[in-house]
């Protein structure tokens, strides 16, 4: 007799995709599933799988990590990481001043369930209080161009604040690939040339262009946003274009004698936004526009000017969703299921997101809808706020100047967010949802960095007088004002963790 | 924006009852500023009082009162609760104790749950409910209070009380009226409403006193005066589902010796029956279907099954299940049973009065004007909690295989909510919970139901596979083994209660 579970096992997996992202799901489930054949396909990278080719992670990349075995130290020494405290970001508000988004807490909150954060806006109405930031230690250690792993002692003011990592996509892929390499995973080059379906509409197996043929009990379509596999199993499309405008991006590779740095950059342009992430003696750029704002030739002379790219590469995105990404058999991780742009360093974060969240919800072989549409649904939590979260940026990003941002704060948001924006703008609260990515600190420093400042305090805080929050206001800045100024330069930190790594070795 | 010294906002609080009083005590408490608190209670309206388990989540309530545990259980004759002991659910003679707490310790990522499930398919004969340490300690009568280290055992688990809930709307009127609350006495003989908006204006009390406000909380109990009779809001029934419309108490004296640290629910032939030890009583009663049974066969089963002496002759209370559409409407907010209604299989009318309370803070209203936005998201998350409770709550009747009696045969046969058959079918299917994480019951409370009454997943996370068996079994045998030896340093539960209290009066 076959024990119960076995009859039940998923025995093959087959992934399509030979990028980071499908890299990451190879080793991922041959980590997980040891007992089961996974076999990855590496197809030619998509050249709009931007999860494959940019450097953005958010802070869940170190449990990850973990679950994948990639050794943080390691991949610092080898030039495939370095850390990342936030971004910068630049002409992204009604008053211009620049703001961070940085990873943790902002402020802390008062006795009485009092939120620091309505005591700040109050305080800054009155013009007594410095800017959010000011009260996030991880946006003034950045800004100091300082790093330190935080503290574990929640005593310490360096507990209150994490990190990121900022890839260098190429080194990565190869620290992947040789991790792969050291796994039974079945790697075959080569492109897709067709697809077996079955008669319930899933897929048989996959037929490569030279003939060789992949069988598998579960496909995941990691082949970015073409979704080379879902889409001939269900090809709707949830379009986001309305509230994600951008739909073209250059990508560029410039010198970077400035060196390494603990943040990104995010400018607001004329036509879109300039993104820049400093890797070791370069800096990758991007250019994220909306072709009905300007057309290449602009957008390229635009690139020159602000961030010296001699030239770039050209990629048309088109973002949103596929509205169930788990179809019978084929799964669809990364931008096969959604694409946004890279505004906030979601698009490895959300391909991670689902590799784990499949693991931890892995059907039976059969894929019973059931099984699947409960994964189908936390997945669209986690997507639809993701997506509210870089709509906010562009709906009320207080931009004032250009073509491209002129009638953006005049759209109407998507419910979920509309929902947020009543509720912040009026009263400074943030409702309740589920599976978030971006947790409340980081949408009031969004929120407040670009100005969105709510009209009212809420009731409960108005308890603390004016005074009182005043003083409190300036103890706390003063507190981690100088903090930064005692960790070490950023540059030393990263060598001495590569030291440390080299001796470890 | 709304500085200090503004206009406060005029609140009247209509009923006297845990409701009212724990409405009263929390506004006082958070936004003294803000508003002016008055509660107006009538001596002739009883306490429905069931309300004598509560939940875990109670304790956060009374601490962020500023209210001293150890003071309050003394005031309250209350007792530490662990969990629920079901009896005759899943079947006559089997029984588990829903525990506050979870089910052994993730391995490798991968839920207990699953390693249990795999190895129970290999022969060992286990209980789940031994790896839960709140249930070794319920079944030994133990109490300690958690611990705060994550990786101990004994963190592993949480606690609620058991108190005379007539004790309890005292112990919170005293507090309020400390702070500032105003009361009347009286019988409201009238309910003024704005002749164009329909909003009430006042209170006209039998001796002719007028109570004005801007904002009125209806804590009438299940007469429901204001946002029932008076605005009329649409009552939305789930009887269908959940049949109990009855229910007969009657407390007894305690018995000598252990005092056990949690609430009893014994499956009955038309409802169940529930036994709440305190200090000084046990609480009994008999939830029940009042088409399947008489008030009167109901009264004489409760009596013939209760132990211990009689304290009064049974009193029967009549309710029905399900909750009006809108809990807050024009400027009338519902909290407890004016709101709705839940039978306390799973103890939660204390927790949706305090979650409502909870909302109610948080959307005050801003600048004293009630907003509609405000009023919809309030409406938005009592819609959740009671949505998700009621499901839950269903589901102990419908997860059986009992064929004794009418009503034990309507509750399994029944078509459930498709929202809780989902929930059924993916547990059979895979031994996975739907998972939220706002809400009440989370994932090892539905785990506890399934498995306790007998519904068993036919296939759990094949990554449990892994492991080797000898090798797991041996994590698990140590797991029970650091359990075992945890709930032995432990204190009995009334020794530790006599200690506390002894304290607090060598203290006074």
């Amino acid at each position: 007799m076959i024990p119960a579970g076995e009859a039940r096992a998923i025995r093959s997996v087959g992934i399509v995709g030979g990028g980071i992202v499908g890299l990451s799901a190879a080793i991922a489930f041959a980590r997980a599933l040891p007992k089961a054949r996974i076999g990855l396909l590496e197809t030619s990278p998509d050249r709009a799988a931007l999860a494959d080719r940019l450097s953005g992670s958010l802070t869940s990349i170190h449990g990850f990590h973990r679950f994948l075995g990639l050794d943080e130290a390691a991949l610092i020494a080898s030039g495939a990481a370095t850390y990342r405290l936030g971004t910068r970001f630049e002409r992204w508000s009604a008053d211009g001043e620049t703001w961070h988004h940085a990873f943790g807490d902002y402020g802390r909150d008062a006795d009485g369930g009092v939120s620091f954060h309505q005591l700040w806006a109050r305080a800054r109405r009155a013009g007594e209080a410095a800017g959010f930031d000011r009260y996030s230690a991880a946006a003034l250690i950045a800004e100091a161009g300082r790093f330190v792993h935080p503290s574990n002692d929640p005593a310490s003011p360096l507990s209150s604040y994490s990190y990121a990592l900022r890839l260098d996509p190429d080194r990565y892929r190869q620290v992947l690939q040789a991790v792969a390499g050291s796994l039974p995973i079945s790697r075959l080059q080569g492109e897709l040339g067709g697809i077996e379906r079955r008669e319930d509409g899933g897929i048989e197996a996959l037929r490569l262009a030279d003939g060789r043929r992949l069988e598998a009990d579960l496909y995941l379509d990691c082949a970015g946003p073409g979704a080379a596999l879902l889409s001939k199993v269900d090809d709707r499309f949830e379009d986001w274009s309305e509230w994600l405008p951008c739909d073209r991006l250059l990508i560029a590779s410039v010198p970077d004698p400035a060196g390494p740095s603990s943040c990104d950059t995010a400018t607001a342009t004329s036509i879109g936004w300039i993104g820049g992430a400093p890797l070791h003696g370069r800096k990758l750029v991007s250019l994220a526009y909306a072709s009905s704002a300007a057309g290449e030739g602009k957008a390229r002379r635009l690139l020159r000017t602000e961030a010296g790219a001699e030239s770039a590469e050209a990629v048309e995105i088109r973002l949103g969703r596929r509205p169930e990404p788990w179809v019978r058999n084929v799964l669809a991780i990364g931008e096969a299921a959604t694409a946004v742009d890279p505004l906030q360093g979601t698009n490895l974060h959300l391909a991670q997101s689902a590799i784990m969240r499949a693991l931890g919800l892995l059907p039976g072989r059969d894929c019973h809808p059931l099984e699947l549409s409960e994964y189908n649904r936390r997945n669209e939590e986690q997507m639809l706020r993701v997506r509210d979260f870089i709509a906010l940026h562009y709906l009320r990003s207080g931009v004032q100047r250009g073509e491209f941002w002129k009638g953006l704060a005049g759209r109407t948001p998507p419910a979920t967010l509309a929902h947020t924006l009543e509720q912040f703008e009026r009263r400074g609260r943030l409702p309740f949802y589920e599976n978030e990515s971006f947790d409340r600190h980081a949408w009031l420093a969004s929120l407040l960095g670009m100005g969105v400042m709510p009209g009212h305090i809420d009731p409960v805080a108005a308890s603390v007088a004016p005074d009182q929050a005043k003083a409190a206001l300036e103890r706390m800045r003063q507190g981690l004002a100088p903090v930064a100024e005692r960790l070490p330069p950023y540059r030393d930190y990263l060598a001495h963790i590569a030291a440390g790594a080299a001796r470890a070795r | 924006m709304a500085e200090r010294g503004e206009r406060k906002l005029k609140v009247v609080v209509l009923g006297g009852g845990t409701a009212g009083w724990s409405t009263a005590a929390a506004l006082i408490r958070f936004l003294p500023h803000a508003c002016d608190v008055h509660l107006v209670e009538s001596a002739e309206i009883g306490i429905v009082g069931v309300g004598e388990a509560t939940l875990p989540h109670i304790r956060f309530f009374v601490e962020s009162l500023g209210i001293d545990e150890a003071d309050f259980m003394r005031a309250t004759h209350a007792t530490f609760k662990l969990g629920i002991d079901f009896h005759d659910f899943g079947s006559i003679g089997t029984n588990y104790i829903h525990p506050f707490g979870s089910f052994g310790t993730e391995l490798n990522g991968v839920p207990f749950l699953h390693y249990w499930l795999r190895m129970r398919a290999e022969g060992r004969e286990d209980d789940l409910f031994a790896y839960s340490i709140a249930n070794v300690m319920s079944a030994e009568r133990r109490f300690a209070p958690p611990s705060t280290d994550p990786a101990a055992v004994e963190s592993t688990y949480s606690y609620a009380y058991q108190f005379d809930a007539t004790l309890f709307a005292p112990y919170l009127r005293d507090y309020s009226l400390a702070r500032g609350v105003e009361r009347t006495e009286g019988k409201v003989v009238e309910v003024e409403q704005h002749p164009e908006t329909g909003d009430v204006r006042a209170l006209r009390m039998e001796s002719g006193e007028r109570i004005e406000g801007d904002l009125f909380v209806d804590c009438s109990g299940f007469v429901s005066l204001l946002l029932g009779r008076t605005l009329g809001e649409e009552w939305e029934d789930w009887s269908g589902w959940l049949p109990c419309d009855r229910a007969v108490a009657m407390p007894c004296a305690s018995p000598p010796g252990a005092i056990e640290p949690y609430t009893r629910a014994t499956a009955m032939s038309a409802g169940w029956r529930w036994r709440i030890p305190l200090q000084h009583r046990v609480g009994n009663g008999y939830v029940y279907s009042s088409s399947h049974i008489s008030d009167e066969a109901a009264a004489d089963a409760l009596v013939a099954a209760v132990e211990g002496k009689p304290m009064a002759d049974p009193r029967v209370l009549k309710f029905r299940a399900g909750r009006r559409r809108r809990s807050w409407s024009k400027n009338v907010v519902a909290i407890g049973l004016a709101s709705g209604f839940l039978e306390p299989l799973e103890s939660t009318s204390i927790y949706l009065v305090q979650g409502a309370i909870t909302q109610l803070i948080e959307l005050f209203p801003v600048e004293g004007r009630i907003e509609e936005a405000d009023r919809r998201e309030f409406n938005r998350m009592v819609d959740l909690e009671y949505d998700r409770i009621r499901d839950f709550l269903i589901l102990h009747y419908h997860a059986t295989t009992r064929d004794d009696s009418d009503f034990w045969n309507h509750v399994r046969t029944m078509e459930v909510p498709d929202s809780l058959g989902e929930k059924i079918e993916l547990w059979r299917r895979a031994g996975r919970v739907a998972r939220y994480t706002q809400g009440l019951f989370l994932e090892p409370s539905w785990i506890a139901v399934y498995v306790g009454q007998g519904l068993l997943p036919e296939g759990w996370d094949q990554r449990a596979d892994q492991l080797d068996g000898p090798a797991l079994a041996g994590a698990m045998d140590r797991l029970r083994g650091r359990i075992a030896d945890a709930v032995r340093a432990m204190p009995d539960h009334r020794e530790f209660i006599s200690r506390r209290n002894a304290a607090i009066e060598a203290a006074a």
